[in-house]
């Protein structure tokens, strides 16, 4: 079981787009996923008609997961799991404050899910907290949705600085180009630049589209209603990128 | 991540998808139907394996049997013909899952139905799948006449809930639970029910029994199971039915000989001379039934250079048995072999008013186990004469009387404790089993002798059958020295002893006056 998150510091730079359509892509190349709403907002939740998750107790690493397996549901789509978003997890920063091995306590947990998956995917909310630490250490690669744009270069950076002071291993930060229009300039240089400072770039770009925005009104993911639209198309191929490196590879 | 199962109910006429739109969204699918021909053997090797086999458009399919349902597939194969035997089949996982359950038994459809399914989607109020809903109507062959109409619940996980919810609706307009599936509905409803096949029924005899009443028995069994064979060797579906129906004729011929003067001497006499000629009427085509299944056998033994010369060989026999087959299926159907089969039937109908003969009253418990006894003995005096140097009709003697001793303790099985003579039948079976595959070695070199003698064919065939008779040959001398151990092992005294034990009978309980038999 491989257990990749979808991450960054910055919001609306397309992670809850990335969760969902990924977790769709995974399941339709065979992949028994999970997909877990970390973020309050419960945006992926949303996508899945998924009322939120009922409320459970968290006192410990076993209660936790014995909560999050109650709250498993079934997607529309066979292979495809969601434990949607609750906004208890807000809370759950100050209940890991309190726990030994406070920043590894959710790798556990979800070690428990291992029979049962091959990927567990995790929509992250976008901040640094001890949430987000737990979040670092549980996965075995963090994808990094990156508008080509300076503010999003800025995140990145201090993304990898956060990485590199707490001596994470910075190789399993993937950033990708979420959003790009070649038309803009900006995204063009940037695009041609920022890769050449962190190897780890993939090579997919998911390309700016409107039809990315109406997974709010079709309430499915991208691939499910538009299977052949340039962004849908993307994130099949970022999937298949993913899938092609046996680092990443569940 | 799990697979939620659930009950399949079955569901009163109009309860469909359309009856669940007042009350659920629900997203009703394109129906699916196909015509399926179910295929099992005579002795329902399939079914009672616990599988299903059938075909739908030119695929055959094999699934697991989940009470009267099909379950789970285990392998499929596309076929553009029919498929009789196992070995028809091309694909390894289907040759080898079949090979146990058909045998030597060929396959024939039992029963065809159509099965209309749908599977459809059940929304909650936000538009989100809740439940799958897998409807089914089935119809025997291809009629519209509903003989089962179900649906399963598949509930969603984290969905059980509204499954429950929807299962109580459908109970409230009278659903029940599933008890017979659609398998056993169409087989029922076309006369067809599985039964285990055995040509060693139990006959319900007790120690007490009048010998008449048990033998009669035991003869009546018998010829019904030889009846229900008829029409699998007229069809010529596999060589089992052929050989069961002679099996049948020889058994009844030898427990009128085993427990003698039963029925009167001169009508004893008679039936084995009419149940001998039955039997001969099928000698040569059971031969080439089992020369034809030796063949990839045969093969085996020669080198890969010699084999092909064998060909013309089994080529001939196979012709000889397309001529056999009808010569025997216009005996059977002649009105002489009603006549004689109506013959046996009367002579050991209850009804029959036979006068009494010696061994008719008798209890048929002393009486078969003095039998046994005697037979184990008479084996003994001939297993003294046995040795390395004995003729291959010596030995064949002693095959004969093991078998007849076999069939004793076969027919009348439900007299003697099981837990005493196990260990006698594992001893007799072993002995049997050499016996039987030095005979098989003897009567095979001699019908490759006699092929040759009669056809004079070319040197590469002489070559080929050189071989084969040198190695049978060879192969009868190795069984020599494992018959000389089974022998052994049979006679000696402990043996001896359990057999004395379990069988021998005083005198007087056989001298006594028997009361007149209640059927005489």
């Amino acid at each position: 079981m491989k257990i990749i998150s979808s991450y960054s510091i910055k919001g609306g730079v397309g992670k809850t787009a990335l969760s969902v359509n990924l977790a769709y892509a995974l399941r339709e190349a065979g992949r028994r996923t999970l997909l877990l709403d970390l973020d309050p907002q419960g945006a992926a939740s949303f996508y899945f008609r998924l009322e939120s998750a009922k409320k459970f107790k968290m006192r410990d690493a076993n209660s936790m997961a014995e909560g999050l397996r109650k709250n498993i549901r079934e997607s529309d789509f066979p292979g495809l799991d969601v434990i949607p978003s609750n906004l208890e997890y807000r809370r759950l920063d100050i209940l890991l404050d309190g726990m030994t091995k406070r920043r590894k306590q959710l790798r556990s947990i979800l070690e428990e899910f291992k029979p049962d998956y091959d990927v567990i995917l995790m929509d992250c909310p976008p901040n640094i907290t001890l949430l987000s630490e737990n979040v670092f250490r549980a996965s075995d690669v963090i994808l990094v949705p990156v508008i080509p744009t300076v503010l999003s270069r800025r995140t990145l950076e201090q993304l990898t600085g956060f990485f590199t002071d707490e001596e994470l291993p910075g190789d399993m930060l993937r950033p990708f180009f979420s959003m790009a229009q070649k038309r803009s300039k900006m995204h063009r240089e940037i695009m041609a630049d920022l890769p050449t400072a962190h190897p780890g770039f993939l090579k997919t770009v998911i390309p700016f589209s409107a039809d990315v925005e109406k997974m709010g009104l079709h309430r499915m993911p991208l691939p499910a209603y538009s299977p052949t639209c340039a962004a849908a198309v993307a994130y099949r191929a970022l999937c298949a990128e993913i899938l092609s490196q046996p680092s990443l590879r569940p | 991540m799990q697979n939620m199962t659930s009950e399949r109910l079955i569901l009163p006429v109009g309860v469909g998808a359309e009856f669940l739109l007042d009350e659920w969204s629900c997203e009703i699918r394109q129906q699916e139907s196909r015509l399926l021909t179910f295929w099992d053997t005579f002795e329902w090797g399939v079914w009672f394996s616990g599988h299903l086999l059938y075909s739908c458009e030119g695929v055959y399919h094999l699934c697991t049997r989940e009470e009267g349902w099909p379950g789970i597939e285990l392998c499929e194969e596309k076929s553009v013909g029919r498929r009789r035997f196992w070995n028809e089949f091309a694909t390894p996982e289907m040759r080898a899952k079949l090979e146990g359950m058909l045998g030597l038994r060929g396959l024939a459809p039992v029963v065809e139905g159509t099965f209309r399914r749908r599977q459809d989607d059940l929304r909650n109020g936000v538009g989100k799948i809740v439940c799958r809903l897998e409807w089914l109507i089935v119809s025997l062959g291809k009629q519209q006449e509903e003989l089962l109409h179900s649906c399963r619940v598949i509930p969603l996980l984290g969905y059980e809930a509204e499954a429950d919810r929807l299962e109580a609706y459908l109970f409230q307009a009278g659903a029940k639970i599933s008890g017979e599936g659609p398998l056993e509905l169409l087989l029922r409803q076309s006369d067809r029910i599985p039964r285990e096949y055995t040509l060693r029924p139990p006959f319900g005899l007790k120690s007490e029994t009048p010998a008449r009443e048990a033998v009669g028995r035991v003869v009546r069994s018998m010829l019904e199971i030889a009846t229900g064979t008829v029409p699998g060797i007229l069809s010529d579906l596999d060589t089992e039915f052929l050989h069961d129906y002679r099996i049948c004729l020889r058994k009844i011929r030898s427990v009128l000989t085993l427990v003698k003067e039963v029925y009167p001497a001169e009508e004893t006499l008679r039936m084995r001379q009419i149940l001998g000629d039955l039997a001969r009427q099928t000698n040569r085509l059971r031969d080439l039934d089992v020369y034809l299944l030796a063949r990839d056998e045969y093969l085996e033994l020669l080198p890969p250079g010699l084999r092909p010369a064998l060909d013309e060989m089994f080529d001939d026999f196979s012709a000889e048995r397309g001529i056999e087959v009808r010569r025997v299926i216009s005996k059977l159907r002649a009105h002489s072999w009603s006549r004689l089969m109506g013959e046996i039937e009367e002579c050991f109908s209850p009804k029959n008013p036979h006068p009494p003969s010696p061994a008719s009253a008798l209890p048929v418990g002393p009486l078969v186990f003095r039998c046994i006894y005697k037979r184990y003995r008479k084996i003994r005096v001939i297993a003294t004469e046995i040795g390395v140097e004995s003729s291959d009709d010596a030995v064949h003697q002693l095959r004969i009387q093991c078998k007849k001793l076999r069939y004793l303790m076969e027919f009348f099985a439900e007299l003697i404790p099981r837990e005493e003579v196990t260990a006698l039948q594992k001893l007799l079976r072993r002995l049997q089993s050499r016996l039987g595959e030095f005979n098989d070695a003897s009567v095979q070199q001699q019908t490759l002798l006699n092929y040759w003698e009669e056809k004079k064919s070319g040197s590469d065939v002489a070559l080929g059958l050189g071989g084969l008779v040198s190695i049978l040959y060879h192969r009868q001398q190795q069984v020599r020295s494992l018959i000389l151990q089974a022998v052994k092992e049979f006679c000696d005294d402990a043996t001896a002893a359990s057999f004395k034990k379990v069988f021998k009978q005083p005198l007087s309980v056989l001298t006594t006056t028997p009361p007149r038999s209640s059927q005489s």
